[in-house]
Parts: structure tokens; C-alpha cells; sequence
């Protein structure tokens, strides 16, 4: 038997002095006539049509939100197959020979010889042979910068351009052929005569040509190496170049990216 | 009497029929996946024969590679490689058999990467005067930003391809604390928004998608580097 400490719902317990106990009753009766409102308006609501509509159709957006997005599943590796196959069929043979074709089509896409790799947006320079890396170096690609003139209204973007290359010609101690856009950047005059237009040493000791005005060149400013600040050109240190020049020879293929 | 008889009929004839079919599924499953292999070689070949930078997803090594003429540029280990596709009403929408080795191409970032250009208006040409002053030196213009500084980089991000395929890259790690706390919450939002649309065809055409976890530093390097209207090719995808 239990103690006797139980009591019916909504009454206090023996003991509960009288105005807590009348308290805790009123509040219950107001809770109680609180919930009965509550219901009874809901089913008169409920009563109106629109409102049975209006609550049906926010049923459907739930469940239609709730059904609604991506279903995904974990790829699982595909497996190796040309044993399987059964050489003997005629259709068998022909793929197999095909893949055969392709994969050979595809190893003669990666050069021989050395080749460049510049990711111009982390300014590093790769030289490599197959898959090895020969040097690794800190590089300066295009600022990005656009220089407007004030006079002309010519526009340039010093930016490095993307894609496959090859080195066209290479140069020791090469001269700089100023362009226009040094003039006007420096807010100088154009020169006439095109002896005015060159500049030693400002190039480094060495300069591979890629075509369209664009060379891989040394730089006085070794410390700005790894941050785009050149022109368009790729900047590089002295010992890098110094080795890159003398690897890579003339149509050695440079990627930038 | 007759119904046993039946009955047993058919049971015998399922049987030989299973029995006979048997060797061939093996066979007949591996010419299908040669037949896969050599379509994906092909798109693989042309891909590499254009001028275009591709990437290249191999499931079977994990590995996402930038390619540009059969030439790895730069390569990364991928994990929990998973493909999905829109659930509309808890309906999915699988793609024709064989979508894994179509073309795919003109991928490009979303969100976009936004680059700060800075613009110089030239000085007017100082005619007559020498170039700087005796004593003095032209001030260097400021360093820009390194990649690192001046892109900040979302996780997840996703690189969307003009024929309905987009390829989300998610950072494992914290590759998301370049991004501010208001940054990041917004680009959830707009993600489980724009996962919504597209599910329901608004605005995007999205109807397949990859998704691939690399390193945090790895996804921002691709994210950065990443190339303009790259194009994509699949390895050693299981069909759904």
C-alpha cells in the first residue's frame, strides 16, 4: 500500500496551506478555460472552408519542401574490366584495340623533353621532366592592373595570358624594348627615336621568349617575387632562371594557368 | 494433378533459362563497362586535344587533376567522391545511362571568384622637364595582394558546367575560416536556397551533381587558380 500522499487531480495535497491551495486551483481553472477557448475557436476556424484550404495547402508545401532537394550517394570505384571480355568476340577485340589506340594517343600528349609549368595566381614557376620536378621557384606574374590614359584614351590590363606556349627564342643579358605603356605609366613622353626605347639590365641576366611581347625574365626586385606585380611578363630569381635557361631548350613548352 | 504438372513445367524452364544466362552476365557486364571505358578515353582524347583546361576526376585513384593537353598542371586527392541528383516531391530524376561520358564543358565557379583590379589613370607626359627631380626617387607603387589575400574562399563551392553538371567542392578541415561568421551564414542560406531552385528547375539547370571533399588548402588553391571555362571528364564512375 502506498503512503496516502496521492491526491486526485487539481487538489492540493493535505498539508498545502489554504491560500496557496486556492491559488493552484484558480490557476488550473484558468489553464483549463484558456485550452477550451483555444479549442473551441480552432474548430469554429475549422468549420470555414478557407481555412481547411489554406491549412491543406500548407501541408503540401511542408511535404513538398521536406521531398524537395538533392539526393546523394557515395561513387563507388569502378573496376578493372579488359580481362573479363571475352577476346574472342569480334566487338571485344575492336575495343580492346581502341583503348589501346587511345591510351597511346594520350601518352603522346605529355612532352619528352623539359616543360613549364607557372600558376600565376600562387606566382610559382615549375621546371619539369616526365614527372619530375627539376626547380621549383617563387615567380611574379601579371598585377592585373588596368592603366588608362589620360591623352589617347588607350586602355591596358597587365595581365599573364593562360594556355600552351614554347619558348621561341632565348636571350643573355637581354635589352628591354620599352613599349608604349612604359611611357605612359612612368608619365613620360613617347620617344620618336627607337634608340630611346631601350633599356639595359632591367631584364636580369637572361630571357626566354614565349611570343606576343611575353618573356620569362629576370627582375631587380627579388623581393617582390611570389606577389604578381609584373606586367604580364613572369619575373624570376636570379639561380632559377639561370637554371631554367640553361634546361630548357628552344620550343620547350610552357603551360601557365 | 495437372496444375503439378504445370507448375513443374515452368520451374524447369526458369531454371535452364537461368542456368543458361549465368556465364554471359559476367561477360556481357564487362563488355558494357570496355564500351564505357573506351567513350570516356574518347572525350578524355578530345578533351586534351583542344585548347581548353580541363579537369580530370578519377574515382578509382581519387584524384581531381587540371589538365591542358593531356598535361597535369596540378593535382589533388579527393575524398567521399558522392553523386546526387534533384528530388522533386521525393521523386528522383536520373540521367540517361551513359551521361558520365558525354562532354562536359565551359565549367565556371559559383559563387564567382571576384577579382579587385586596380585602375591607374596615367599622369599627363611631363614635357621638358627632367624625369624626377634631382635627389628624388618615384615612390614604388603598392605590393598587391597575394592570391591568398585577396580571395576568399567559400566551402562548399561549386564549378558548373553549361550541360547541367556541377561539381561541388567541399574543404575538409577549416576551410571555412577565411570566411566571416555573417559570410559563411549567408552563404548557407543562399546555398540551401539555390539547392531548393534547382532542384525545381528555377534559374539553374542543374540535373546531376558531384560532390568531392579536398583538403582546405587544396580546395582554395583550386579555387583560385581555377581557370575560366574549364572542361571536366569522368574516370571509373559506377553507373546509378
Amino acid at each position: 500500500m502506498s503512503s496516502g500522499a496521492t491526491t486526485p487531480a487539481g487538489t492540493p495535497p493535505a498539508g498545502t496551506p489554504p491560500a496557496a491551495a486556492a491559488l493552484a486551483h484558480a490557476t488550473a481553472a484558468l489553464a483549463r478555460a484558456a485550452l477550451q477557448g483555444v479549442l473551441a475557436r480552432l474548430a469554429a476556424a475549422w468549420a470555414r472552408r478557407r481555412v481547411r484550404w489554406a491549412a491543406a495547402a500548407l501541408a503540401l508545401v511542408v511535404l513538398a519542401l521536406a521531398g524537395t532537394g538533392w539526393d546523394f550517394e557515395a561513387v563507388a570505384p569502378r573496376v578493372a574490366v579488359g580481362a573479363a571480355v571475352k577476346p574472342a568476340s569480334r566487338e571485344a577485340k575492336h575495343l580492346l584495340s581502341e583503348r589501346e589506340r587511345l591510351h597511346a594517343a594520350l601518352r603522346r600528349g605529355v612532352p619528352r623533353g623539359p616543360w613549364i609549368v607557372i600558376d600565376q595566381t600562387h606566382n610559382r614557376l615549375r621546371l619539369m621532366r616526365g614527372d619530375q620536378t627539376l626547380v621549383e621557384a617563387p615567380c611574379s606574374a601579371g598585377s592585373g592592373m588596368v592603366l588608362k590614359e589620360g591623352a589617347r584614351g588607350r586602355v591596358w590590363v597587365f595581365d599573364t595570358p593562360r594556355g600552351r606556349f614554347e619558348v621561341l627564342s632565348k636571350s643573355e643579358n637581354p635589352v628591354w624594348k620599352k613599349p608604349d605603356w612604359a611611357f605612359v605609366e612612368e608619365g613620360e613622353p613617347i620617344p620618336k627615336d627607337p634608340a630611346d626605347r631601350l633599356e639595359y639590365g632591367s631584364l636580369g641576366e637572361y630571357a626566354l621568349y614565349f611570343g606576343n611581347g611575353y618573356m620569362i625574365h629576370g627582375t631587380l626586385y627579388e623581393r617582390l617575387l611570389g606577389r604578381p606585380v609584373s606586367h604580364g611578363c613572369i619575373r624570376l630569381g636570379r639561380d632559377p632562371l639561370r637554371e631554367v635557361y640553361r634546361a630548357a631548350p628552344l620550343g620547350t613548352p610552357v603551360y601557365i594557368y | 494433378m495437372r496444375g503439378a504438372a504445370l507448375l513443374a513445367g515452368i520451374a524447369g524452364i526458369a531454371f535452364a533459362a537461368t542456368a543458361g544466362s549465368a556465364p554471359d552476365r559476367p561477360a556481357a557486364a564487362a563488355s558494357l563497362a570496355l564500351k564505357r571505358e573506351v567513350a570516356q578515353l574518347r572525350r578524355e582524347r578530345d578533351l586534351s586535344a583542344g585548347k581548353a583546361f580541363y579537369l580530370r576526376l578519377d574515382a578509382g585513384r581519387q584524384r581531381l587533376t587540371l589538365m591542358l593537353q593531356g598535361v597535369t598542371l596540378d593535382d589533388y586527392a579527393t575524398s567521399g567522391l558522392e553523386w546526387g541528383v534533384p528530388e522533386v516531391l521525393f521523386i528522383d530524376r536520373r540521367p540517361a545511362a551513359g551521361w558520365d561520358t558525354e562532354a562536359i564543358s565551359q565549367g565556371r565557379l559559383d559563387p564567382e571568384r571576384q577579382r579587385d583590379r586596380l585602375e591607374v589613370v596615367a599622369p599627363a607626359p611631363a614635357v621638358g622637364e627632367p624625369e624626377h627631380p634631382a635627389g628624388a626617387t618615384p615612390s614604388p607603387p603598392p605590393a598587391p595582394k597575394s592570391a591568398e589575400e585577396a580571395y576568399s574562399v567559400p566551402s562548399p563551392y561549386r564549378i558548373v558546367f553549361a550541360e547541367g553538371i556541377s561539381l561541388e567542392v567541399r574543404a575538409k578541415g577549416d576551410g571555412r575560416r577565411n570566411r566571416s561568421l555573417p559570410r559563411r551564414l549567408a552563404d548557407a542560406a543562399e546555398l540551401r536556397l539555390a539547392d531548393l531552385g534547382s532542384a525545381l528547375g528555377i534559374g539553374s539547370k542543374d540535373r546531376i551533381r558531384l560532390r568531392v571533399t579536398l583538403e582546405a588548402e587544396d580546395a582554395a588553391s583550386l579555387y583560385r587558380s581555377l581557370p575560366p571555362d574549364v572542361g571536366l571528364t569522368l574516370v571509373g564512375l559506377t553507373p546509378r
